[in-house]
């Protein structure tokens, strides 16, 4: 009884931050901390117990009674909102605050509170119907979130763009529930891995539910839409939003019978998001863009690892091979909600101060923002799974999987080769990518004055960054102490997953290595940095060929340091280039502008989409408002269904 | 405490032989050039000179300029504790260091690239985005090669891979991993460590700025790396743990000297390739232990 009373408790309390968002910020603030402390510890009561929590209430919503669970798996989600939901409750009150923006920020308030609840209720709802109602809310209260600034026009159309897709998304899901319904007989949601007659009903769920997390040809909403909303939020969107897509996907492919392929074909996607998600990344100039597109990147690497336990799946006993897939995806949900929205909430500490996005217009912050410089740091090296850090456990996980299955043989060792270079290929990549990130906009010297001016952000905004940059160490340095909440969701998957108690792989080892490795480095940063302070240090202009006196427009730019691989990419990405030679002897000025456009969007989704419009209007030219033709219609219509009688008969 | 004093003197030994290797390298090019060329132990004598200078940094430098050189380092350094060696074996192995080892490279690189970027040179930014780019296809590389010798002996894990068995594709593997050892040490073809044109430079560019005590500890780690790169390479191929341990501890020097030797007279007799030509021979390594690993993987079945 105890996750339920603990659970009504959030539920008054982010009720309290419904009411209290327009007038009274603090209480708000307190009531959003007070509910995920709440549901957070309701969550983990979850995970360290055996059973579930399950309630039907006698109240009846839509002619259903509402039925909540909340089992290992949903816990195990639960805890990624709860835990952000608080701390970007606390980053909002600097980040977007009621002075300088005195509209959006109140309502930005109610949207968060509301936007919490529906993905706790998504996470919940054991009926299809209320699993609709929540994932709706949820949809809504995110366009109203991304267009806090909807005086801008990019604003409007990335949020149009997200209301679309999540309309799309719904509509997938509208069809995937009716469906489940029509066919059971019943709205409830529960295993039903039996009825074999339900296996074609997973392709609509992937559809839907691959929309919201953002595979790749189906991410064309996600980068405008992060990039454009605040930062707070895109990070709540980034981090955990994505994750009810993953939710969903978890959920319903441990619950229904996976047709065949499906495992083959949620692995494939998951390689092609994860590699093409960086390269497009590499692509971008915009910081929070950018950011945006390792999100495509890590949702893929989550998907392969799911796609493997569902290929393991399909083999009656479970392979060891396919719990470490499992783990490894499971475990990425969490490594990437920490890691991304630590990268996020630090891109609005730059962008709150300096108001741009352009990585060009930045550079040499670490001066100035030394705690945003240090825990961007640390969630880069995260994100490109860079030991001792949290995102390698993930990615060693499935690394380890993929290996035993290319040694267990059978069909999956196909898919497993191909894996195992592509995952290594997006880690190198998204390496390349950091490494860029961090030099261009963090070292070197400020290329615009507003670098210049820049100006750490107070301890509201740096204690939720503390928090997330402390849980990506925590999961880093002691991965073993995590295993049961993954063997615990692992259970609620499919409960023959949950045979085993003890970790397959060697997390204790890997967790031992990693304090090593953190220790080794400080003693040896120290001693380096005690030798370097006795022999004396002098400053001189950086060396530049010989030039006496380097500007900053000198130094490497994003773009030239991403060229060699979005060249290798050129045919995917198909960046615009915009060149004007030097012309003459006296070349006046010559200019080079490189630009990677939104090409599944642009390049497909846009012409059909107009293509489709413009059947559209040519069909209106039918409605035009003139009586007469409509009567002539009329008959027309009479004379061929009397026709048809005629014949039929 | 044996398990203590045996990683002590194995890490000592990687520590202490690894400045070697580069003046092995200097003297095979010299005696092909006709010139006597710097003594063996030249590395020696200039870490030793390097880590008693003054540090001069750029304006513009970070303390990354020290942290980044100190965790680059320890990277490397735990990642040659890792490597089994010959009979001896390793003594840290468990399931799964394989990607611990290769992503250990992956942090040492991700350090160095960090801070060539901290000085806002616009060569040491052109340095490290070719060696982190470069670095994507030599990686893929070194995993299929991995994955290679997981499928021929069934381990996934430094200890089992290394020097245990020797299939079918052993020549293709030994061709497509000195070619990465080429690439990831900026040796000829791919680099030239000689070289007076930051224009063209790999890692030579990314270290411009660096000097003093951090510079030597750049300089050892790529020390370190190479021979790091080299056992790779010889235990890959040769089934060194099966020998007596005397017989192995000949053998793997006797090879890794052989390797220096090699890759001494690459440098003496070949040119450098044109930068667009890097990734094509590096796909081409790539392509050599996919076929080992295909030779690994189908070959019994």
């Amino acid at each position: 009884m105890m996750p339920g009373f603990l659970l009504l408790a959030a539920a008054l309390a982010i009720t309290t931050g419904l009411v209290s968002a327009p007038r009274a910020p603090r209480i708000w603030r307190a009531a959003m901390l007070a509910g995920g402390a709440l549901a957070f510890t309701a969550a983990i009561v979850v995970l360290a117990s055996t059973v579930a929590w399950d309630w039907r209430a006698p109240l009846a919503v839509g002619g259903e009674h509402w039925h909540l669970r909340l089992d290992g798996l949903s816990a195990f989600f639960l805890v990624l909102v709860s835990s952000f939901g608080a701390l970007g409750s606390l980053y909002a009150h600097e980040y977007w605050s009621d002075d300088e923006h005195p509209v959006s920020a109140p309502a930005g308030r109610f949207w968060w509170a509301m936007l919490f609840l529906a993905m706790a209720l998504i996470l919940m709802s054991a009926n299809g119907m209320h699993f609709l109602i929540a994932w709706e809310i949820f949809a809504v209260s995110g366009y109203f979130l991304i267009t806090s600034e909807r005086h801008r026009v990019e604003v409007r159309e990335a949020g149009w763009l997200y209301l679309g897709a999540s309309h799309a998304s719904t509509l997938c899901l509208f069809a995937f529930f009716a469906g489940l319904a029509a066919r059971t007989g019943s709205w409830d949601l529960g295993p039903m891995r039996g009825q074999s007659e339900l296996a074609p009903l997973f392709w609509l769920a992937l559809l839907g539910f691959g929309l919201k997390a953002g595979v790749f040809p189906l991410h064309i909403w996600l980068p405008s839409a992060h990039a454009n909303a605040p930062s707070h939020v895109s990070a709540i969107l980034s981090g955990v939003a994505l994750k009810m897509g993953i939710y969903g996907l978890v959920r319903f492919s441990g619950w229904l019978p996976p047709p065949a392929a499906a495992g083959w074909a949620v692995a494939g996607l998951g390689a092609a998001s994860a590699v093409l998600g960086v390269a497009f990344a590499l692509g971008q100039h915009d910081l929070k863009r950018l950011l945006a597109y390792h999100s495509v990147e890590n949702v893929g690497i989550i998907l392969m690892g799911l796609g493997f336990a569902m290929i393991a799946s399909t083999q009656g006993q479970p392979p060891a091979w396919g719990r470490l897939a499992l783990a490894a995806g499971l475990l990425h949900v969490w490594n990437h909600g920490l890691f991304k929205a630590l990268l996020f909430l630090a891109a609005g500490s730059v962008l709150h101060t300096t108001h741009t996005r352009i990585m060009s217009r930045l550079g040499g912050l670490w001066r100035l923002m030394p705690w945003t410089t240090g825990l961007f740091f640390l969630a880069a090296a995260a994100i490109a799974g860079l030991p001792p850090l949290n995102g390698f456990v993930s990615e060693w996980l499935l690394f380890l999987g993929l290996f035993d299955a290319m040694n267990a043989g059978g069909p999956a060792a196909w898919a497993a080769i191909p894996a195992v270079v592509l995952l290594g290929v997006t880690g190198t990549l998204a390496l390349a990518c950091f490494v860029k990130v961090c030099g261009v906009v963090f070292l070197g010297t400020a290329r615009s004055d507003a670098a210049a001016r820049a100006r750490e952000p107070g301890w509201s905004m740096r204690a939720p960054m503390l928090v997330l940059g402390a849980g990506c160490v925590a999961i880093g340095l002691a991965p073993a102490l995590f295993w049961p909440a993954i063997q615990r969701a692992m259970e609620d998957w499919q409960p023959a997953w949950g045979a085993a108690a003890t970790s397959p792989a060697p997390l204790q080892a890997l967790g031992a290595f990693h304090v090593v490795i953190a220790g080794l480095t400080a003693l040896a940063m120290f001693g380096l940095w005690r030798r370097v302070k006795n022999n004396g240090v002098s400053r001189a202009v950086t060396w530049d060929c010989g030039y006496a006196l380097p500007t900053p427009r000198m130094q490497y730019t994003a773009g030239s340091f991403a060229a060699i691989i979005t060249e290798w990419f050129a045919s995917i990405l198909r960046p615009r280039r915009r060149v004007s030679l030097p012309d003459g002897p006296f070349p006046a000025s010559a200019r080079l502008e490189v630009h990677t456009p939104e090409t599944v969007l642009e390049s497909i989704v846009v012409p059909i989409a107009m293509q489709a419009m413009r059947l559209s209007t040519a069909v209106r030219r039918l409605q035009h408002g003139r009586l007469q033709a409509y009567m002539l219609y009329l008959l027309a219509g009479v004379v061929a269904l009397a026709a048809l009688a005629l014949l039929g008969a | 405490m044996p398990l203590a004093l045996a990683l002590t003197v194995r890490i000592g030994l990687w520590l202490l032989l690894a400045p070697l290797l580069p003046g092995v390298i200097n003297k095979v090019k010299a005696v092909v050039a006709g010139r006597r060329g710097p003594p063996l132990l030249q590395l020696y004598y200039d870490l030793a000179r390097l880590w008693r200078k003054e540090v001069v940094w750029s304006t513009a430098a970070s303390p990354g300029h020290v942290v980044a050189p100190a965790a680059a380092w320890v990277a490397l350094v735990v990642a040659a504790a890792l490597l089994p060696l010959g009979s001896a074996g390793a003594p840290l192995a468990f399931r799964g260091d394989a990607l611990l080892f290769v992503y250990l490279l992956g942090l040492a690189r991700f350090c160095t690239g960090l801070a060539a970027l901290d000085t806002g040179s616009a060569f040491e930014g052109m340095g490290a985005a070719r060696e982190v780019s470069y670095a994507v296809l030599s990686e893929a590389t070194v995993i299929t090669a991995l994955l290679a010798l997981s499928a021929q002996s069934g381990s996934v894990s430094l200890a089992g891979m290394f020097g245990q068995t020797a299939g079918a594709g052993t020549l293709l593997l030994a061709a497509g991993l000195f070619v990465v050892l080429l690439a990831e040490n900026s040796r000829v073809p791919f680099d030239d460590p000689n070289t007076h044109l930051e224009l063209t430079m790999i890692h030579e560019a990314m270290v411009l700025d660096h000097s003093g005590p951090p510079l030597a500890v750049i300089l050892h780690g790529a020390a370190l790396k190479l021979l790091v790169f080299a056992v790779v390479l010889v235990e890959a191929v040769l089934p060194l743990g099966r020998l007596s341990p005397l017989a192995a501890a000949g053998a793997l020097a006797g090879s890794i000297t052989l390797v220096a030797v090699g890759t001494g007279l690459v440098e003496s007799l070949m040119a450098r390739l044109a930068f667009r030509r890097v990734p094509l021979s590096l796909v081409t390594a790539f392509l050599f232990c996919l076929f080992a690993l295909i030779v690994a993987w189908r070959g019994d079945a």
